[in-house]
């Protein structure tokens, strides 16, 4: 029997998330990617403009790296809805760090759905069948609906799908973080032989909740902890803080090793995808999507171990365009379908984000 | 900390606590600089081209070339003259009248901060410099350092003889010291700026900002070479004239040369409407891209502007009024629209090209930001009457395709020679 795209897509998020080798899977996005890549240009008349100035179709596509990548920075400046209007049930807006300017992402029920699906399928491969007690280290302000989407509400409602419980770990004092020690003392005498697992962003961690508990000299000692963290290494870099030691250290804390301590990226654009480290430190990627590091000045995919720009693509949405995402953050392939933590697919490891360049001349600007 | 490179005519790093030694030395030696005949000067210097161009470890290096054409005799001369109008003022007293003679005297320690988008860029400074008998003491970028180096040493090694007498680069080379030094220790900035006789600086606005906040010496002048812009100019006639193709040709080396960082670098071409659509003169102007030497076609480009580079293609491909022209690679970019504005730079060879109806529409369009214009405009007059406007709102410069990164004086509307030195005066009794 034929498989349509749309059973295609089922079928991938109903699989463990890393069951699929990566020749097997190519060809599965392949076709979805084609199909919604077809809905993408009739409902959008930019990706249209895009494909046909490319002299593009759809179904001329024949391998996922011909996909046309789509900077991040476009879901700031252009409506990339790939579906009738009148399906989108949010706009998903996420905040600039650097621009200012807003990232909207549109979501219809479907891709959001999709996007549930595939995080519980990530997230399976690391906490296992059960729910558990979710520990943020973050204030509960952070999780305002009202707020708009940042690295650091990401991880948190991305995150929380798993949760049977939420506890927030820091709250807001002046305008600074805090420990939150009512809530810490009652996990200290109540949860301690749980099972939880932990969120924060990674410069929060270190810079406000590892010196105050440290400080205080609280250890938690859970009977199961998996913790993770996101984002801002370069602040902990500056300072001097290697990935090892920052793991250890946070590890301590929690009464675990530094295994359990996992780093992971992701970004709103392609929310439901998570690239979790593996106990051997590599980022992998899932079924339902695939990542292409690209050479920054051919813009050929690199081979292993050659450092380019991290290109996300993805199959969960039929409502934006996230079949193919290029970022501006570098990293590196290490291999595929054989690292020896057993999942497969392409792994990778995170290099640095592109910095913005500093004009060091005087050819910069017109404006008096 | 301050690491020097350059003292007393040796290479070679130490390291100091404040610049009283190195302005000590620069100051003794200066001397020598201020006591050679400026015709003497010229010719070290047009020696040194010469031994440039011939020399196979320095004559490929960027900017070389050039540098090599820029410090010929005739060049130099000329240089001189539109500065000081009589190049005598430089060695002796010159009679105005009967009572009354001038002469043009060094300001003394020149600091220079010299910026890294051109390799060649703090040689010329020191070149003005030398050319006014000041000593210096150049900020030079770490990643130009070991090209001005090589430069100094071969001037170093550069002598000649002269009614009897053998003048020396060496004695010139003597009143340079090249310098680095974290540009965000303010006390170190502080103590160079307050070194300084005259300051000349290099930079985009921020750099700028940040040195001319720093105090100086009562008496110092401080020469800005601020940040700046350039573009191109193309009207019907010329379009269509057989000087069009050329210019389209040097237009591209224009966009190539610096990799398009400099202040001269043209970010955008307007096209005046004519028989030739906006995207077949893109494509005439694709052909000459790829005629391009490697060298040229691929130089080194930072990934953040990669990534502007790639974001710009993105923004035009998905707009429906814009469109692009490119290798599949991103050695270079071509932007077209109808928009009459002028577009921030994305660098690295990425050029918008815009189609307009008439050249006298971007007159709204200068600022005094605006330092070079390629103008093509066919009828003699009528491009007389732009550049008088242009110049009038803010244009430094209006050259020729080709021709935009020629060094000329005045520069950014600025005579940097005439403001190098002190204009001093002696009246007679009879």
């Amino acid at each position: 029997m034929m498989l349509t795209p749309t059973d295609g897509l089922n079928d991938l998020l109903q699989q463990p998330a890393y069951a699929l080798p990566d020749d097997e899977k190519k060809q599965v996005l392949l076709l979805i990617i084609r199909d919604q890549l077809e809905g993408a240009i009739k409902n959008n008349h930019h990706l249209a403009s895009l494909f046909s100035k490319l002299h593009l179709s759809p179904e001329g596509i024949g391998r996922l790296e011909d996909v046309p990548p789509l900077p991040v920075q476009m879901f700031k400046y252009f409506d990339l809805r790939t579906c009738p209007e009148d399906q989108i049930a949010k706009v998903l807006r996420s905040s600039g760090t650097t621009t200012g300017i807003t990232s909207r992402v549109p979501l219809s029920k479907n891709t959001t759905m999709n996007q549930v699906k595939a995080l519980k399928a990530i997230l399976k491969e690391y906490l296992g069948e059960k729910r558990r007690i979710f520990l943020v280290i973050d204030h509960e302000g952070i999780n305002d609906p009202i707020l708009e989407f940042s690295a650091r509400t990401a991880g948190v409602r991305g995150l929380s799908i798993y949760a049977k419980k939420v506890f927030y770990l820091m709250r807001e004092e002046d305008g600074k973080l805090v420990l939150n020690l009512p809530v810490i003392e009652e996990l200290l005498s109540r949860y301690q032989d749980e099972a939880v697992y932990v969120f924060g962003f990674t410069y929060i961690i270190w810079s406000t909740f590892y010196n105050q508990i440290k400080e205080k000299g609280i250890r938690f000692n859970f009977r199961d902890v998996k913790i993770f963290h996101s984002g801002g290494w370069k602040k902990l870099k500056t300072g001097q803080v290697s990935k090892e030691y920052f793991s250890d250290e946070i590890a301590r804390i929690f009464g675990t090793t530094r295994e359990n301590v996992l780093d992971f990226y992701g970004m709103a654009e392609q929310t439901g995808i998570i690239f979790v480290d593996c106990e051997y430190g590599h980022k992998h990627v899932p079924n339902f999507a695939q990542v292409i590091i690209r050479d920054p000045y051919t813009l050929e995919p690199c081979g292993n171990n050659e450092v380019g720009m991290i290109e996300v693509m993805s199959v969960l949405s039929d409502s934006y365009y996230c079949q193919a995402v290029l970022t501006e953050d570098m990293g590196y392939r290490v291999g595929v379908d054989d690292c020896p933590c057993g999942r497969k697919g392409v792994y990778f490891r995170f290099q640095s984000r592109i910095e913005k360049v500093e004009v060091r001349g005087c050819g910069d600007t017109f404006r008096e | 900390m301050i690491r020097c490179h350059l003292l007393n005519g040796e290479f070679g790093d130490r390291e100091f606590n404040d610049f009283t030694t190195i302005a000590d030395v620069i100051d003794h030696n200066r001397r020598y600089l201020q006591e050679m005949p400026l015709d003497v000067i010229i010719e070290l210097l047009a020696r040194l081209g010469k031994k440039l161009i011939q020399n196979p470890d320095l004559n490929s290096l960027p900017g070389v070339g050039y540098l090599s054409i820029w410090l010929r005799r005739k060049n130099l001369e000329q240089i001189c003259r539109i500065n000081y109008g009589d190049c005598r003022y430089l060695d002796t007293f010159v009679p105005v009248n009967n009572h009354f003679e001038m002469s043009a005297q060094p300001r003394g320690i020149v600091c220079q901060w010299v910026a890294a988008n051109i390799p060649t860029l703090a040689f010329f400074s020191l070149a003005q410099a030398i050319l006014s008998k000041n000593g210096s003491i150049a900020k030079v970028p770490e990643e130009n350092r070991a090209l001005i180096t090589a430069i100094l040493k071969e001037l170093s090694d550069t002598a000649i003889s002269c009614n009897g007498t053998t003048y020396r680069g060496e004695d010139i080379v003597g009143a340079i010291s090249l310098v680095s030094f974290e540009g965000r220790d303010t006390e170190v900035s502080r103590m160079f700026s307050l070194t300084a006789d005259c300051r000349v600086v290099y930079g985009g606005s921020a750099a700028i900002r940040s040195i001319l906040a720093l105090p100086q010496k009562e008496h110092c002048e401080t020469i800005v070479f601020g940040p700046k812009y350039s573009f191109g100019v193309f009207d019907r006639e010329y379009i269509e004239s057989e000087r069009f193709e050329k210019a389209l040709e040097d237009s591209v080396k224009d966009i190539v040369i610096f990799n398009q960082m400099a202040c001269s670098s043209p970010q955008v071409l307007f096209f005046e409407k004519s028989r030739y659509s906006l995207e077949e003169i893109g494509l005439k102007m694709k052909g000459y891209f790829e005629h391009l030497p490697p060298a040229l076609r691929h130089q080194d480009t930072d990934p953040a502007i990669l990534a502007s580079i790639i974001n710009a293609r993105s923004r035009y491909l998905l707009s429906d009024h814009q469109n692009i022209i490119t290798p599949a690679d991103l050695s270079w970019t071509i932007l077209m629209d109808s928009n009459l504005r002028l577009e921030d730079p994305i660098h690295g060879k990425c050029i918008f090209i815009k189609e307009i109806g008439s050249t006298d529409e971007v007159f709204d369009l200068i600022t005094r930001k605006i330092q070079a214009i390629t103008l093509c405009i066919h009828d003699e007059e009528r491009r007389r009457a732009f550049a008088r406007e242009a110049t009038y709102r803010g244009v430094d410069r209006i050259v020729i395709p080709g021709a935009i990164h020629d060094y000329d004086q005045p520069w950014d509307g600025i005579l940097p020679l005439n403001r190098l030195v002190r204009w001093v005066i002696l009246k007679n009794e009879s």
